[in-house]
């Protein structure tokens, strides 16, 4: 976790030996900054506790954001002047103070991608957009816009990073707040392009599971008519997820993935899990033929999950014998393989005695 | 000092935190104003789980936790003048009961101000400005619990609200995430677990899947990440054994190796902890090393609390003790 301590704490910067003449002349070096920084501080929280609302006082919290963009109460000054200035008395001046804003905080995250109080600022300038739509219809088009790029910007911060957990907040919040929303579909079609650029990412498989969510939720088709789709998405899913097995089988996103997709077609476990079972050994058959001594530690811990469920919830439908004698025979496997979560393997042989 | 540490560098890593309030001379120090009051629960923290809880200046720190009360929202900022939040709040808070001074604050004010905070949907925001995140939830009802107020929470359905928003959190893997729809990170597991089990409702969590998810974390090089395909860092062993303690699955991870990792981690020559081997140092990686070390029995060590990530015989003491398993304390 990283914000909000990512000033303080130094993440994956390398530590370098100082000598007492280099910590001298470091200090020489950040002397007068800091003099400026805490003078630039103290008329500005000074400012503050005198109730300065005047637009010279929000150009100095400008000033200071932009040296230090987790000065979360030069943040908190900075709104509170916006609502109490008057040289952003007209929505025109308000939209381009927000505007100003908005490119500010582009910046600000470009440098600091990581940092929440700047993700939290943008939020703000959106949903402080007036609403002019009772004067003229026409005037919306800059809201409607402004959070239309929203979606454009996020998605470029996640070209840099696609696994950045705030952009994809943010993202998630933009989707569920837009003045006009998107048919969910095209979020589906936005994690395929992710997922296929790299199927290690996590984070668009899991977005990929809560839209998926979703759009089985949203019954807005008759019922046969929908059921036919789920299956038709869901056969898909099971392709999708087979390539990835394939692919990029020592990921963990995939195993967790199809984990996903099994649990959410739990119903008809019974009916799809010797094809499923059957496929995912075939996968590991296929890595092992591959390389004589490899075993998948994900096929085989899949295989075993899968196991383990049809003995919980289909008991009276399955061979409980063969499946208990089965799991145990992958999971004393597992221990050799896979000895750091040893302990667990051994935990989940003494339930299955049970 | 050797490269590849065996040992706690127990008495370095003191005089390293002792330190810390002498880098005025440090740009990065006046950056980072806006975390004071978190970085001296960290410093107080792992002082008093190395076994030197009087290594800082008792007087001293609490008039600082004092001069950071904001007037205004009846809470505590960061720092002298800085605005109050739920974050730096809880900080105050641990403070105040580990030096025993919780009667310097309006207990009242404080409690009106977390309350002031929930939000109809069971979340906490961290501050009147309205962000919300399970972190900011964990805040408000550790602080509560802390405060001998928990109660409060009883008024108007808040915590059964409070419980269905951690709920609503919750992934397929078993992990939780900082918002409704959230990817689930080790981070944000710790903070609803913890709450969970302060609320007294560890019975909403699928124990079996999710601490599947936690012992994933570990990687070939011991390390822990925080969530699938990331790199190890050391915070995270914390915030995954804190978890994998509360569910009684310590034992679930290679504790040899992981005690190795954090170990490495270490600065052998001027003290403290980094997030991984050769990086830089801070006063946050040096409480969750050493954290983790407690948890996972390391000689020498007192217990901590992972619920309240303070030391434990303070919790039990105020009563707050819930269920827990860390690994037994070993012989040095």
């Amino acid at each position: 976790m990283r914000s909000p301590y990512s000033l303080q704490r130094k993440h994956g910067v390398k530590r370098i030996r100082q000598t007492a003449q280099d910590r001298e002349a470091k200090r020489q070096r950040e002397q007068s900054r800091i003099k400026d920084y805490l003078a630039l501080t103290n008329v500005i929280l000074t400012g503050k506790k005198n109730k300065d609302w005047s637009e010279d006082a929000f150009n100095l919290t400008t000033r200071i954001l932009q040296l230090n963009p987790e000065f979360y109460t030069a943040w908190n000054y900075r709104r509170n002047i916006f609502a109490w200035i008057n040289f952003a008395s007209s929505h025109q001046g308000i939209l381009k103070i927000l505007s100003e804003d908005l490119s500010m905080t582009m910046t600000a995250l470009k440098a600091h991608p990581k940092v929440y109080w700047i993700w939290n600022h943008r939020r703000w300038c959106l949903e402080n957009i007036p609403d002019l739509s009772e004067s003229d219809p026409n005037d919306n088009t800059w809201k409607k816009e402004a959070w239309d790029r929203e979606l454009f910007v996020v998605e470029k911060m996640l070209d840099s990073d696609p696994r950045n957990f705030h952009a994809w907040d943010y993202r998630r919040y933009i989707l569920a707040n837009m003045p006009i929303p998107r048919p969910p579909a095209s979020e589906l079609a936005y994690t395929s392009r992710k997922i296929e650029s790299n199927f290690s990412n996590f984070s668009a498989w899991h977005q990929r599971s809560k839209v998926l969510s979703s759009l089985w939720e949203s019954g807005d088709l008759d019922e046969s008519k929908s059921k036919e789709k789920d299956r038709n998405i869901w056969c898909a899913e099971f392709e999708l997820i087979r390539n990835a097995m394939y692919t990029d089988p020592n990921d963990q996103s995939v195993w967790m993935y199809h984990r996903w997709l099994v649990g959410s077609s739990k119903s008809c476990l019974l009916v799809i899990a010797h094809h499923l079972i059957a496929s995912v050994r075939e996968c590991h058959c296929c890595l092992s033929s591959n390389n004589f001594n490899v075993f998948n530690i994900g096929c085989m811990e899949s295989i075993v999950c899968y196991k383990r469920m049809l003995i919980k919830d289909h008991a009276t439908d399955v061979d409980l014998a063969m499946l208990t004698r089965e799991c145990n025979g992958m999971l004393q496997q597992l221990q050799e393989l896979d000895p750091l979560r040893r302990r667990r393997y051994e935990d989940l042989v003494g339930t299955l005695l049970k | 000092m050797c490269a590849n540490p065996t040992q706690l560098l127990i008495p370095l890593h003191v005089s390293y935190i002792q330190k810390l309030g002498d880098s005025k001379d440090d740009l990065a120090y006046h950056l980072s104003a806006h975390l004071r009051l978190n970085a001296i629960y960290w410093g107080y923290t792992a002082l008093a789980i190395m076994n030197h809880p009087d290594a800082l200046d008792r007087e001293q720190m609490i008039d600082f936790v004092m001069s950071c009360w904001d007037q205004e929202a009846g809470a505590f900022g960061a720092h002298p003048d800085h605005d109050a939040h739920l974050l730096s709040t809880l900080s105050a808070i641990q403070i105040l009961t580990a030096q025993d001074a919780v009667d310097k604050v309006d207990v009242d004010c404080v409690v009106k101000f977390i309350l002031s905070l929930h939000q109809p949907s069971g979340v906490f925001a961290g501050d009147q400005f309205g962000e919300i995140d399970t972190r900011f939830l964990y805040c408000a009802v550790s602080a509560l619990s802390l405060l001998g107020r928990l109660h409060e929470l009883d008024k108007d359905g808040k915590r059964e609200k409070t419980v269905e928003y951690i709920l609503r959190c919750r992934n397929y893997d078993g992990g939780f995430g900082s918002c409704v729809g959230a990817e689930s990170h080790a981070a944000q597991v710790f903070v609803c677990v913890a709450a969970l089990a302060i609320l007294d409702r560890m019975d909403c969590v699928d124990v079996d899947t999710l601490a599947f998810w936690l012992c994933e974390r570990q990687l070939p090089n011991g390390g822990l990440n925080g969530r699938p395909e990331k790199l190890e860092d050391v915070c995270y062993s914390f915030w995954v054994l804190s978890s994998l303690s509360i569910l009684g699955k310590v034992h679930w991870i290679d504790v040899d190796k992981l005690v190795a990792f954090i170990l490495s981690a270490q600065d052998t020559e001027n003290g403290g902890i980094a997030d991984r081997p050769g990086d830089m140092v801070d006063v946050f990686h040096t409480l969750f090393g050493v954290a983790g070390l407690s948890i996972l029995g390391y000689p020498g060590l007192v217990d901590l609390d992972p619920i309240y990530c303070m030391p434990a015989k303070l919790i039990e003491a105020k009563g707050l003790r819930k269920s827990w398993e860390a690994l037994p304390r070993r012989e040095a």
